[in-house]
């Protein structure tokens, strides 16, 4: 397989203005899916989780996916271990691995909802979520991930860790889980995980 | 034995005794030829791995995974076991899933491959014919580096360095201990299975010790002067067990030449130390099979193309998991799951008459040295020079002022890497 020099690469980057966003080594294009693999270990086969709270990434949608990733990657979104993983592609990569997991079919937690642990949610999902998480959390775009079927432990821990004020996508959700208890959060948590 | 022999001594084995793991696949009766045979040797991190990722990416390719065992017992998490978390049902599995998937699973041992007519033997007498071979045996001990070491020996000083039985008879030992007892752990030379294994061990045996006999000791002698993640888990250990634990590192005296069992006593360079228990993880090498099929060179462990696994010695065998020579991989599951689907990548492509894809590896291992204190470790590589090296800026451990939230947080992360690798390997 003939590989690019250095040299070649350099002026390719050079002449293109872009030389941040190739692959941190431009010897060799790695495949979506040869990239994407590497995170089954943790996320699932195709990116649909075992649990509880590692969250399911297939079918969520791509420009989410580049911009969480990216975001691990510069630091903006803080992480116990997936900042340092990321540091090891590059935009083009970090492009190709959400590609792959966007065009992967969701897969919904098998989990049911647990009435008593839901009473207050609908009311709260009315309230605080609706307007960007539509459809009982099953719409998604850019900003707002899809959270229905995710799991529980996952949502619990990404809103407490917004409302904590360690980090929030988009920022403007800070406003709207700030005033929430810790119970009402699992509500919601529960509340999403058991629509499908 | 040529080949005549061969022949009869297979049609004289029609009535195998090679167990089909869950019930007759798809892949066993499918009428028309396949495209390829693809045998995959050892149903654990490694060989489940390249077996259901083949089967994904060219359906028309027959897999077929021989695992000489009807269950797998995870390595990873047994130190659990050890610490009275968990018991070894949560951590065993079938093979149920991969047949459902159309792989054919068979149990038996593979006691011989003949590389040049390109199939292999069972112990059941069944041969298996390839057109592309994948060897995932795991690793096999060096008994001789220590003197007074066997296979039989390690019934009663266990190594617990495979899951099950072994891992049994040590938590037999450690309940039966009186407080105040000393547990030695030995701890091999590089390279070896499980890099930050035996430390994160201490930590679970304290655990349990420290609810249970507090006044006992743990003492790691080891071949080593260094070892993964060192500073995280001596501050974890101080914070968590006090002095509990003491690591002697092989130049301070931790190497161990001999041992006599029946007194439990350990020959070290300087001194001998007598345990009440005693762990003794051996010197490591590629599991028999691959030292039976020549696959190992003087190391003790198989040479590879790291870009695809093929052997350096047979062509047309692949070697992965914990056997191979895989640059700066370690020897961990996670390395075996991502070398699986980098070599099933490469053997799909080359049937389909396709240059081998550019290669992408990853390592993540979390060790648990409380039940709310989770640390980890990650590495990202790539190809350079026909070598796998760490991508330079990428990976490395967790910081060592991590908060009360994050330790926590990688402690539950932990148990997900462990819900979600096996999710890859078994469903
Ligand atoms: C205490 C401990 C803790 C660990 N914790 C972690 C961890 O947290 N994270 C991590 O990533 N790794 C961990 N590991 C390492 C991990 O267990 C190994 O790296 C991994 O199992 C390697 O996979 P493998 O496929 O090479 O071998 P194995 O998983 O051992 O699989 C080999 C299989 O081949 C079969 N086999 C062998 N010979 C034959 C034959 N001739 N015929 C048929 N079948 C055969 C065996 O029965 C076995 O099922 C740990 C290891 C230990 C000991």
């Amino acid at each position: 397989m003939p590989r690019p020099t250095w040299s070649r690469a350099l002026c390719v980057g050079l002449l293109i203005g872009t030389f941040p966003s190739l692959p941190l080594h431009a010897e060799e294009i790695r495949s979506e899916s040869m990239l994407a693999n590497t995170c089954a270990g943790c996320h699932g086969t195709l990116g649909a989780s075992a649990g509880e709270v590692m969250p399911t990434i297939g079918g969520l949608d791509k420009g989410y996916l580049v911009e969480v990733l990216t975001d691990y990657k510069t630091g903006r979104r803080p992480s116990t271990i997936m900042g340092r993983i990321m540091l090891g592609y590059g935009d083009q990569e970090i492009n190709a691995i959400a590609s792959f997991y966007a065009a992967q079919p969701w897969v919904s937690t098998d989990r049911v909802a647990v009435a008593d642990q839901l009473a207050e949610a609908p009311a709260l999902h009315e309230r605080y979520c609706e307007s960007c998480h539509q459809d009982g959390g099953r719409s998604q775009d850019k900003e707002s991930p899809r959270m229905a079927g995710q799991w529980a432990g996952y949502l619990q821990y990404a809103m407490q860790a917004c409302r904590d004020g360690e980090r929030c996508h988009p920022r403007k959700m800070r406003n709207r889980v700030a005033d929430l208890s810790d119970a009402e959060i699992a509500a919601l948590a529960h509340f999403y995980e058991s629509q499908k | 034995m040529n080949t005549l022999t061969r022949r009869n001594f297979l049609q004289s084995s029609l009535l195998s005794t090679a167990a089909v793991l869950g019930g007759p696949s798809l892949a066993v009766h499918a009428a028309t030829p396949p495209k390829a045979r693809v045998v995959v040797i050892g149903g654990g991190y490694g060989g489940t791995i390249a077996a259901k990722y083949l089967q994904m990416s060219d359906p028309e390719i027959r897999v077929t995974l021989i695992e000489k065992d009807s269950a797998y017992v995870s390595c990873p998490l047994s130190n659990e076991v050890l610490g009275g978390e968990r018991d070894l049902a949560s951590l065993t599995f079938d093979y149920r899933g991969l047949t459902r998937r159309g792989i054919a699973v068979m149990q038996d041992t593979v006691v011989e491959i003949d590389p040049v007519q390109h199939f292999v033997t069972g112990a059941s007498g069944n041969r298996y014919n390839y057109d592309k071979l994948i060897v995932s045996p795991g690793v096999d001990y060096d008994w001789a580096a220590i003197e007074g070491m066997s296979e039989a020996v390690a019934e009663k000083i266990p190594h617990a360095w495979k899951a099950g039985k072994q891992t049994q008879i040590l938590r037999r030992q450690l309940e039966a201990m009186e407080d105040g007892g000393v547990f030695y752990i030995v701890a091999p030379p590089n390279p070896f299975r499980c890099p930050p294994g035996p430390y994160e061990r201490a930590a679970q045996v304290a655990h349990y010790f420290s609810t249970h006999k507090p006044k006992s000791k743990i003492v790691i002698l080891d071949a080593k002067d260094a070892f993964s993640k060192q500073a995280l888990f001596q501050a974890g250990w101080e914070e968590h067990y006090g002095d509990m634990i003491e690591w002697v590192s092989g130049a301070q005296g931790g190497i161990i030449e001999a041992i006599d069992p029946e007194t439990r006593t350990l020959m070290g360079s300087f001194e001998e130390f007598k345990g009440d228990v005693i762990n003794l993880i051996p010197h490591q090498k590629a599991g028999a099979l691959a030292q039976t099929a020549g696959l190992a060179n003087e190391s003790g462990w198989c040479p590879v193309d790291q870009r695809t696994f093929e052997s350096s010695i047979h062509k047309d065998i692949h070697v992965i998991g914990d056997a191979c020579i895989a640059g700066a991989m370690p020897k961990s599951g996670y390395s075996a799951n991502s070398q699986g689907k980098v070599c099933a990548a490469a053997i799909v492509a080359a049937i389909n008459g396709e240059a081998a894809p550019a290669p992408s590896y990853v390592n993540t291992c979390y060790s648990i040295i409380a039940p709310e204190h989770g640390i980890s470790v990650a590495g990202v590589y790539r190809l350079e020079d026909g070598r796998i090296v760490d991508i330079p800026g990428a990976g490395g451990v967790s910081p060592a002022d991590a908060d009360a939230r994050t330790r926590a947080l990688e402690q539950q992360f932990a148990l997900d890497w462990f819900r979600n690798i096996t999710s890859d390997m078994f469903t």
